[in-house]
């Protein structure tokens, strides 16, 4: 269980994380989704004791971290593929980790074979691919066997059939009353491992809620309907309460009503349709409708980005 | 809850369950054996260490032979009592044995400096604040293992010097006189300064949070400004301020109580020079511990 309040983390006049609160239940996956540079790390971070929270507080499993007596068995955390010494072998990485908990090297070796380490245990980890640290990573937040699990971005780098080992892991052991909490950028990946989810944009929480209930509520059917009395027919689907979007003259985006809806009322006013086309927006058109004012990073339009380059290219040509 | 996690390998997550692992609260104890377990582990620990007892052995040859060369060109010239003994103290048993201790210093200096900042490059240092999120008690359990090691390595490489330099030493009837309580407190003096460098180092270190930046400072302080007070104290020797800062030097203060604290035209009390030594280094790891406690890592 871990429960934030009124987190905040300030880098000079930067905000990162703004007021949060949530709760990260035991028994089940949460995962907590938002753009890059959202502020899931910077959370994780402070969840971790490894950063200061500039205001509020946060617990794990009742206590704030650094409380407990032995953080590995409350705590195992992903919080970076490379938070390991990269000149020292993977097997000695957790050698040393154990060691700071009395756990026994039958343990090391068993979160080695349980990450599939075995064939680079004794190489040193400065050679490894992302997606082997990934995996170093996750076998030292398996070591103390804890009750708690944050996992930041764990399938970044990993193979497809990495990928499903971390799913089926992270449900595993939410499945024996631990504690998930997991990121992502990519609302598919939480929608696949998830049962509950929190999205973050900006620093600040922009939902908080089961991931069906969070499918159901995101992914709502529009219908685009052209007609060159779009005007008039915009005011009679106001009026049976849909929610109507002019998205140019005579092409209008309607929420609320199925396209049967919209073409019997059109017909019963004697309105001529040109279009009448449902379109169901995907999950991951939901979540970028929800992050897209709080994305830190916008990307160019890229037709724009071509135009300029190719008309920089022809004046000096 | 109690179950422990293992097995759901490949694609399955048929997971089974043995026995409870074993868990146990974290002590200083089990700090220092996971500290001891990270400096043995990485190459650059063994390059250093191994370099340092070289240093310390050939310096220790090379001095005996500097010695033996000397006498004999001296045995063609009468010398008085007195002249024998005063070039007996210039270079006498504990200068040819820790002849090498000031390198030896800065190569300590490193793995110091390195203990720590190689933690916080790769980013190793938020593995093992997870661990140890108290932070003092890692930070205070890797001083002891430098300190111990570095304490046990000198020792170790004075010995080894004494071994290699005992015949030309002997031949000249220069030996160590072991009754003689300066000469011996100039050997574990060396101890104690290397070990404080070494600290010293690792306190910066945990300042800064980069090797480039803590090995650079060490070497300035240990190295570059005695050498460039040292010229500044043969052409200004009248004047009494340069002489003061001089002596109150990190390096210069320290090595009062070396082979090489007598060589210094003013020079503090061996144990007094040691002491103002052990306050720098004081401040500066608290200042470490200070910012390593409380800023993020």
């Amino acid at each position: 269980m871990i429960e934030a309040r009124g987190l905040m983390k300030r880098y000079g006049a930067k905000t990162a994380v703004n007021d949060v609160t949530f709760t990260v239940q035991p028994g089940q996956v949460t995962g907590f989704l938002g753009p890059n540079g959202a502020g899931k790390s910077t959370t994780m971070r402070m969840i971790m004791g490894l950063d200061r929270p500039t205001a509020g507080s946060v617990t794990v499993n009742g206590k704030p971290y650094t409380a407990h007596r032995r953080p590995l068995a409350e705590v195992g955390a992903l919080l970076d593929a490379k938070a390991v010494h990269t000149g020292r072998t993977a097997r000695n990485h957790l050698l040393a980790m154990a060691a700071t908990h009395g756990i026994a090297t039958r343990r090391v070796d068993e979160v080695i074979d349980l990450t599939g380490l075995q064939s680079v245990a004794s190489k040193r980890v400065g050679g490894f691919s992302l997606g082997m640290g990934q995996r170093l990573g996750i076998a030292a937040a398996l070591l103390g066997d804890p009750r708690t699990l944050i996992l930041d971005e764990p399938v970044n780098g990993l193979d497809p059939e990495g990928v499903l080992w971390v799913r089926n892991i992270a449900k595993y052991l939410a499945s024996e009353g631990r504690t998930v909490f997991l990121s992502s950028h990519l609302m598919s990946e939480v929608a696949l491992t998830a049962d509950h989810v929190i999205v973050i944009g900006r620093g600040r929480i922009l939902a908080d809620a089961p991931v069906a209930e969070f499918v159901d509520g995101a992914a709502r059917k529009t219908v685009r309907v052209r007609s060159p009395q779009a005007t008039e027919l915009a005011e009679l689907l106001k009026a049976k309460n849909a929610e109507v979007e002019d998205v140019e003259p005579g092409l209008l985006q309607v929420r609320g009503a199925d396209a049967s809806a919209v073409g019997e009322l059109a017909a019963a006013s004697r309105i001529v349709l040109h279009e009448l086309t449902p379109v169901a927006s995907t999950l991951e058109e939901a979540y970028m409708s929800l992050t897209a004012d709080s994305v830190e990073y916008q990307s160019e339009d890229l037709a724009a980005v071509a135009a300029a380059t190719s008309h920089n290219e022809g004046s000096k040509a | 809850m109690s179950a422990t996690v293992t097995a759901p390998a490949g694609g399955s997550a048929s997971g089974t369950t043995t026995e409870h692992t074993p868990v146990h609260n974290v002590t200083f104890f089990r700090l220092l054996r996971s500290e001891w377990i990270k400096l043995w582990t990485l190459r650059s620990t063994w390059w250093t260490l191994g370099s340092t007892v070289v240093i310390m052995a050939g310096f220790a040859l090379m001095m005996a032979v500097v010695v033996q060369f000397l006498t004999d060109q001296m045995s063609d010239v009468e010398m008085a009592p007195g002249e024998q003994a005063s070039m007996n103290s210039m270079l006498g048993a504990p200068t040819v044995i820790a002849g090498g201790y000031e390198f030896a210093g800065l190569v300590v200096a490193v793995l110091g400096a390195m203990v720590i900042t190689g933690e916080y490059s790769t980013g190793m240092i938020r593995s093992t604040f997870a661990a140890a999120p108290g932070r003092l008690g890692a930070f205070a359990a890797k001083a002891t293992v430098l300190a111990a090691v570095t304490a046990v390595l000198t020792t170790v490489s004075l010995g080894l010097g004494w071994l290699i330099s005992y015949p030309i030493l002997n031949a000249n009837d220069m030996t160590l006189d072991w009754s003689n309580g300066d000469d011996v407190r100039k050997l574990y003096g060396v101890v104690i300064y290397t070990v404080l460098v070494a600290l010293f180092a690792l306190g910066i270190g945990a300042l800064l949070r980069h090797t480039a930046g803590a090995i650079f400072t060490a070497v300035a302080v240990f190295l570059v400004i005695p050498f460039i007070f040292n010229i500044v104290v043969a052409f200004a020797s009248s004047l009494d301020w340069v002489l003061d800062v001089n002596k109150f030097l990190p390096s210069v203060a320290g090595s009062a109580i070396t082979p090489s604290g007598a060589q210094v035209p003013e020079v503090l009390d061996p144990w007094v020079g040691i002491s103002v030594l052990g306050a720098y280094t004081l401040v500066v790891v608290v200042a470490g511990a200070l910012r390593l406690k409380f800023d993020d890592a």
